[in-house]
């Protein structure tokens, strides 16, 4: 399991230097008026600025590429069979298989959102290391419940998964064996049996039975800290120390990104 | 039933966003009225991260393997917790792995998190089968029935959600076989997942009782009474 948020978070570029709460702000609204577009017009501008968006972010290629892979996969199989079931224009036609205008559209519609939104999320999390966005998100007054139990989630996953990796490799060297013993990754050919499934239930509850234990502990070192005595820990921390001219490009980056999503909103509104 | 970013019509991620908003705020006016906020946080946090690993274990159906969902287990030991617990991990789900997506988080939970409150209420209620049935057996029938209700009702939503709003105009007849093939798929989900939960309450009854809120059964059935 990769858990990597922060993998790219170090790199300079001009979107990384940008203030959190305005590059959250400006990016999320952009975000939220690309899923309002319905007008084929608009496609390329959308295209167009997450293709300027991810360059200027200096991420990879590859990180894009990679998280694309599988919700690419889910489009695949659902959108594309869209053009051939959905509509009455017929374009072309070979036996049963119709290709109809509809469907095709919806087609194109749904793919370029898809993708112009995924991408614009992965320059937001792959330019925000996890901590400053938590920070974020409670300096814009989401509930501290919330943060505090996305924040220490995000601290025990990597545990809790290395975890269940370690009680996998202890099942399989007492001779528990689902998967086929060549490979890893190939599924058994066989369905599993009252007892494998009894097994399995066991690991399940295991690792639930060792995160709650360990969450019990977990509070009483937040308890020995002063956790619920004082101020939330993250309440008064300020984010990354900016300069006068970076703070003004910061808002003048945000006020712009609001004002583009604004007039996407507009136009689809007046089409 | 992860539905990803672009699907869905705005108006509907609004509206599921809309709706998220209500669910959680009066979840956390709930959790607010505990007596100690403070020490329920780090369970609710450590929990979902321990349901978002153990929904990751493959269990093999030939020809392929499946996951299970685990949010009626979810609801049965969270209470109030479950929702803004699967809102957090449908969010981390989202960034980490692009499954689901940022506009469309607010219908992914109400999808996943309105089963797991139902199937809170529903495994409560196994208190009251203990008049006619033994705890084990109360507390597997309502963790049976949790478990199923958590699928079935999140793929009902699902699908109701998948072909109302996305912009088909698929046919009558098609659209009565895609709703019936997936339905039918979903059944032996159903089944698989309600025996899990099963399993895995009937764990908990036996090593950690007070994870389903049957510590004092527990030990009113294993400890009989002076009087007695």
């Amino acid at each position: 399991m990769s858990l990597a948020l922060d993998r790219y978070a170090h790199l300079d570029s001009p979107l990384h230097r940008w203030e959190p709460r305005c590059k959250l702000i400006g990016l999320l609204a952009l975000i939220f008026a690309f899923a309002f577009v319905e007008s084929w017009f608009l496609i390329p501008v959308i295209l167009g600025i997450s293709a300027g968006l991810m360059s200027l972010s200096r991420l990879p290629l590859r990180f894009f590429l990679r998280r694309l892979r599988y919700p690419g996969l889910f489009l695949l199989v659902v959108v594309m069979a869209l053009p051939w079931l959905s509509g009455t224009t017929v374009l072309w036609q070979w036996g049963t298989l119709t290709l109809r205008q509809e469907g095709l559209v919806a087609t194109g519609l749904i793919a370029s959102r898809f993708v112009s939104i995924l991408c614009l999320g992965l320059v937001l999390f792959g330019t925000t290391p996890f901590l400053t966005l938590i920070r974020t998100l409670r300096s814009l007054r989401l509930s501290p419940v919330l943060t505090d139990i996305a924040l220490l989630t995000y601290r025990y996953l990597f545990d809790v998964s290395t975890m269940l990796a370690q009680m996998q490799q202890a099942m399989r060297l007492r001779g528990f064996q689902l998967r086929c013993p060549k490979g890893g990754l190939r599924p058994s050919r066989r369905f599993p049996s009252r007892q494998d499934c009894q097994q399995l239930a066991a690991l399940m509850g295991t690792l639930l039975i060792r995160s709650y234990e360990q969450s019990e502990r977990t509070y009483q070192a937040m308890r020995l800290r002063g956790h619920g005595q004082l101020q939330p820990a993250l309440i008064g921390i300020t984010l990354t120390p900016s300069t006068q001219p970076q703070q003004r490009w910061s808002i003048l980056g945000g006020v712009i990104a609001v004002l583009i999503a604004v007039s996407i909103l507009v136009i689809e509104g007046l089409t | 039933m992860h539905i990803p970013d672009g699907f869905l019509p705005a108006q509907v991620c609004a509206g599921g966003y809309a709706l998220t908003g209500l669910i959680t705020w009066v979840s956390l006016r709930q959790i607010h009225r505990q007596p100690d906020v403070t020490a329920d946080i780090p369970k609710a946090a450590l929990l979902t991260a321990g349901f978002f690993v153990a929904s990751s274990i493959h269990i093999p159906v030939p020809p392929t393997s499946l996951h299970l969902m685990l949010g009626g287990l979810l609801g049965a030991i969270l209470g109030y917790y479950a929702f803004p617990s699967i809102l957090i991990g449908l969010f981390f789900q989202a960034i980490m792995f692009s499954h689901g997506g940022l506009t469309t988080l607010g219908v992914n939970a109400v999808i996943m998190g309105v089963p797991a409150l139902i199937a809170w209420r529903v495994f409560r209620l196994y208190p009251q089968l203990t008049r006619w049935l033994s705890l084990r057996v109360s507390v597997g029938v309502c963790g049976f029935l949790a478990g199923a209700l958590g699928v079935g009702l999140a793929a009902v939503l699902f699908l109701g959600i998948a072909l109302t709003a996305l912009p088909t105009g698929l046919d009558a007849a098609t659209e009565r076989a895609a709703l019936m093939g997936l339905t039918l798929a979903h059944l032996p989900l159903m089944l698989l997942e309600g025996g899990f939960t099963l399993l895995l309450v009937q764990f908990f009854l036996q090593v950690k009782p007070e994870m389903i809120g049957a510590g004092s059964q527990q030990r009113a059935q294993s400890w009989p009474s002076p009087s007695e």
